[in-house]
């Protein structure tokens, strides 16, 4: 990748803003879990990343780790401790005092002093709660003289409150990227042209299942067909597909059952009362950290529902079991920025039912399938073709682990690091050649006329 | 002729509110509510700016004609004392070497500069006399005449003086209050307490108007005004104005130190001398004359009425939010949260929206006095932002069970110990 303006640890230095975190009080959905990979796997590559997020108020306030390379800056703690329930209760009160003190904070402690040591400073922003305080850090760089050594990345996980961004102002300032291409396109309504940096997932994720235990699993079940969906209880989710689904396998005397791992979100009553009015049994599931025993005999109980309505936490290797123990993973959202959750499903060899939106990883029938309508039908048929065909399965799983494969953070980390490498090259950040005459950065991402280039808002 | 010129000057600086309004989390504890209210950045800065023009080279300058006989009566808002304690302790030292000369009488001032003067005037004589105590241990001096904010006087505000027990304050001379009478003479409102009447128009000749081009007085030299002094008829005239008059309000470019330098030579060419306050009243007491006290207070701010703080709806909507502020507190029974509320009654918040809905000169003294740094919000959202301010602290504190449980059995409030103890303060 390099050619010689080379993004090294010696000569660079990260900067993660991000309201979510590693902590669990700041893991609302999947960017508490990008952010803590992310920063792992920059960490990891030997570059000093500091992450600063809104924090669990009672952890320490600063905390190092991966050998002085992983510096975690817990912030807004003194509002938190009256919010807890989480990073975004509270969150109007804690995103004014993260705008009004983040800012100086990355500049005087963290930008200044790798600026003068002579490194590059590169700042990744991440969703609508940092934007302004991506353009004030600009601000103060540009005042501190510091801002041609830093490269501002702000990067777009899903379009909520979009509404609240000064689009003009933040894409003049930061290189805007985002996480698939089906985002890009949304992101051309608002007159930026993000670069597209995919999400990445933990290694440990590849590990593999024990084939007894997955079976033990999936005997306690006692269904012809198992089915799972993982997401928050949001329209955009298509739960109600899902028990639609389940539904219309039932009625064509497919045994089925539906393992439902939701959050707390109200959507939750209307997608279980479809089921019923659809006569489909529905049955609650809860246990206070379960074992695989434990989920054996809680599923073994409530062998007779349609939909198993999982309240509890279960934890990595529990759910990895569900997914490939399941025929098939629903992650069919009918609006999905990205798709962690198949992705992740995809990394334990199951057979994954995305959407037909952000999910740039999935090809129909090589290593998942693509749902293209909220159709049941069409999900329904798809399930009785893999019932059938065992083979397509176990190539689609199988398919479906080597695409997780070159999603791993360490992949995505490269990735990224090629596109700061190339930018701060671009704007001569560090020494690099000069780029040949007409290829315009652009070219990176053909922009749509009214669209800004993304490349250009680096300002230097 | 007047005999006697009474210098009096007070010194002040807001605790300006943090705009835009930082959301409260409810239930928050008195200092994290605190951060959110007041911007201390730019108190500091402000105080800084302030400082370096006007606070050290005016006190340096009346620490020498103090020296050659120049009586000056100082005042000090608490505000101004703690802010120079954090920010600038040699001016403090200096401040203390000025009130500490025999020729400088300390005057008392409304600890915060607040509005308290006009809603709780039982609350007002307590806290004047803890200001007193305050300024006794930070100045070494206790005032025995006092100011209150703004040089706000009524008749309910002269009875809580007097039952304070200062033996003198000061009123507005303006024709609306003095009548047919001159303000160049010893007052008193019925009580032990005098009253010494500031010459508005005297006053603001030096105060508004020193720099002043397009005024017929321009340029005002120390020996014209020192005739102008000499002419007045009466016994006294007392000249008062904002410490802020020598460097801030008029730069030092405009001449205002010279003409301060020199005031004193030329008023004592003519026959005149200056008096401290209380010998001003030591010296009048036996011709002073009853001055019958307005109801509505008098201020020496704008045109001398309440008006020029609550004249406009934005300044009545947040003098409502300061009652408001304020009465929550007493119900919390926490001091930190009623001296926040305190904090929150400052007049300069109502000073500083003057100009909303206005213009003409008095708006645009007020807007002066707007940082600079709100103006970037619009006038529209400073005020709307400011009332978020008392909005986000009436909100966020709690009165705490215990208390609303007592409330609900229907026992009067002043039986609960702690609400009684709030109270009588």
């Amino acid at each position: 990748m390099s050619q010689t303006g080379k993004i090294d640890p010696a000569n660079t230095t990260f900067v993660l803003l991000s309201f979510e975190g590693p902590d669990g009080y700041s893991t609302a959905g999947g960017l508490g879990v990008r952010i803590a990979g992310l920063s792992r796997a920059l960490a990891a590559a030997g570059f000093r990343t500091h992450v600063v997020f809104v924090g669990d108020p009672h952890a320490r306030p600063t905390e190092v780790s991966s050998r002085g390379r992983l510096v975690l800056h817990r912030w807004c703690q003194w509002i938190s401790k009256y919010y807890p329930g989480g990073v975004y209760q509270g969150e109007e009160t804690k995103l004014y005092d993260f705008n009004q003190s983040a800012p100086p904070f990355v500049v005087e402690h963290l930008a200044r002093p790798a600026i003068e040591a002579g490194q590059l400073v590169v700042i990744m922003a991440e969703e609508w709660h940092t934007a302004e305080a991506t353009c004030r850090i600009s601000d103060l760089l540009h005042e501190a003289g510091r801002r041609s050594r830093a490269l501002l990345f702000w990067n777009a996980n899903n379009t909520m409150g979009f509404e609240r961004i000064n689009w003009g102002r933040l894409g003049y300032v930061s290189t805007i990227t985002t996480v698939s291409h089906y985002m890009k396109h949304l992101m051309w309504g608002r007159g930026v042209n993000p670069l597209v940096i995919p999400n990445g997932i933990p290694r440990r994720l590849l590990q593999g299942a024990d084939e007894r235990e997955v079976a033990r699993l999936r005997r306690s079940l006692q269904k012809a067909v198992v089915l799972t969906k993982v997401g928050r209880w949001d329209p955009d989710k298509r739960w109600l597909m899902a028990v639609e689904t389940v539904a219309d396998l039932k009625a064509r005397g497919h045994d089925t059952v539906l393992l439902a791992l939701g959050g707390v979100e109200p959507h939750q009553g209307e997608v279980l009362e479809r089921a019923r009015g659809l006569g489909l049994l529905v049955r609650d599931v809860a246990m206070s950290r379960p074992s695989l025993a434990d989920c054996v005999r809680a599923f073994g109980d409530a062998a007779r529902a349609d939909v198993l309505n999982v309240k509890s936490f279960m934890p990595l290797p529990l759910l990895r079991l569900l997914f490939k123990a399941s025929d098939a993973v629903l992650a069919n959202s009918g609006h999905e920025p990205f798709g962690l959750v198949g992705l992740e499903a995809m990394a334990s060899g199951a057979v994954v039912m995305t959407g037909g939106t952000g999910e740039d990883y999935a090809i129909h029938l090589e290593n998942g399938i693509v749902l293209e309508t909220a159709d049941p039908a069409e999900a329904s048929w798809y399930v009785r073709f893999l019932k059938e065909h065992p083979e397509v399965s176990a190539r689609i799983g199988a398919a479906a682990r080597r695409t997780a494969r070159r999603f791993l953070w360490d992949r995505v980390v490269e990735n990224l690091l090629g596109k700061v490498e190339f930018l701060a090259a671009r704007h001569g950040a560090l020494p690099a050649e000069p780029a040949p005459a007409g290829l315009d950065a652009a070219g990176l991402e053909p922009a749509p006329a009214e669209a800004h280039s993304a490349l250009a808002a680096v300002e230097v | 002729m007047a005999g006697d010129v009474v210098v009096y000057t007070v010194v002040h600086q807001p605790r300006r509110l943090r705009l835009p309004a930082h959301p409260i989390p409810v239930g928050a504890s008195a200092e994290d509510i605190e951060r959110c209210l007041f911007d201390e950045p730019l108190n500091e800065r402000y105080f800084r700016k302030v400082a370096h023009a006007c606070y050290w080279p005016a006190t340096e300058t009346f620490a020498e004609l103090v020296e050659q006989g120049l009586r000056l009566n100082i005042g000090f808002s608490l505000t101004v004392l703690r802010q120079a304690q954090a920010w600038d302790p040699a001016l403090l030292r200096l401040f203390r070497r000025l009130v500490a000369h025999p020729n400088v009488e300390l005057i008392g001032v409304e600890p915060y500069h607040s509005f308290i003067v006009l809603l709780d005037l039982e609350r007002f004589t307590s806290r004047m006399r803890w200001a007193s105590d305050r300024l006794e241990e930070i100045l070494g001096r206790r005032p025995r005449v006092t100011d209150t904010t703004e040089l706000c006087m009524s008749d309910p505000i002269y009875l809580a003086l007097d039952l304070a027990g200062f033996d003198g304050g000061f009123i507005d001379g303006r024709p609306w209050v003095m009548g047919w009478r001159e303000p160049t003479f010893l007052y008193h409102g019925g009580r032990n307490l005098k009253l010494l009447a500031r010459h508005h128009r005297l006053s603001d000749d030096v105060g508004f108007r020193f720099s002043d081009r397009t005024w017929s007085g321009w340029p005002l030299f120390a020996g014209t005004y020192a005739e102008w002094l000499r002419q007045a008829p009466g016994d006294l005239v007392l000249l008062g104005w904002d410490y802020e008059t020598f460097g801030e309000h008029h730069a030092r470019e405009t001449g205002i130190f010279d003409f301060m330098r020199w005031l004193p030579f030329e008023v004592q060419q003519r026959g005149m001398r200056f008096r401290t306050a209380s010998e001003a009243i030591a010296a009048h007491a036996g011709r002073a004359c009853h001055l019958p006290l307005p109801m509505f207070p008098a201020t020496w701010a704008g045109s001398g009425g309440a008006e020029f703080f609550l004249g406009n709806p934005a300044q009545q909507a947040v003098f409502q939010l300061m009652l408001h502020a304020y009465n929550k507190a007493r119900l919390t029974g926490n001091e930190q949260l009623l001296d926040l509320s305190l904090w929150l009654m400052q007049s300069d918040n109502l000073h500083l929206i003057q100009w909303f809905g206005r213009g003409g000169g008095e708006a645009a003294v007020s807007a002066h006095f707007t940082p600079r740094e709100w103006w970037e919000l619009g006038p529209d959202r400073i005020v709307w932002e400011m009332q978020r301010v008392y909005e986000n602290f009436v909100r966020a504190i709690e009165v705490r069970p215990r208390l609303a449980r007592r409330r609900d059995r229907a026992a009067p409030a002043f039986l609960d110990p702690e609400v009684a103890a709030v109270s009588r303060r």
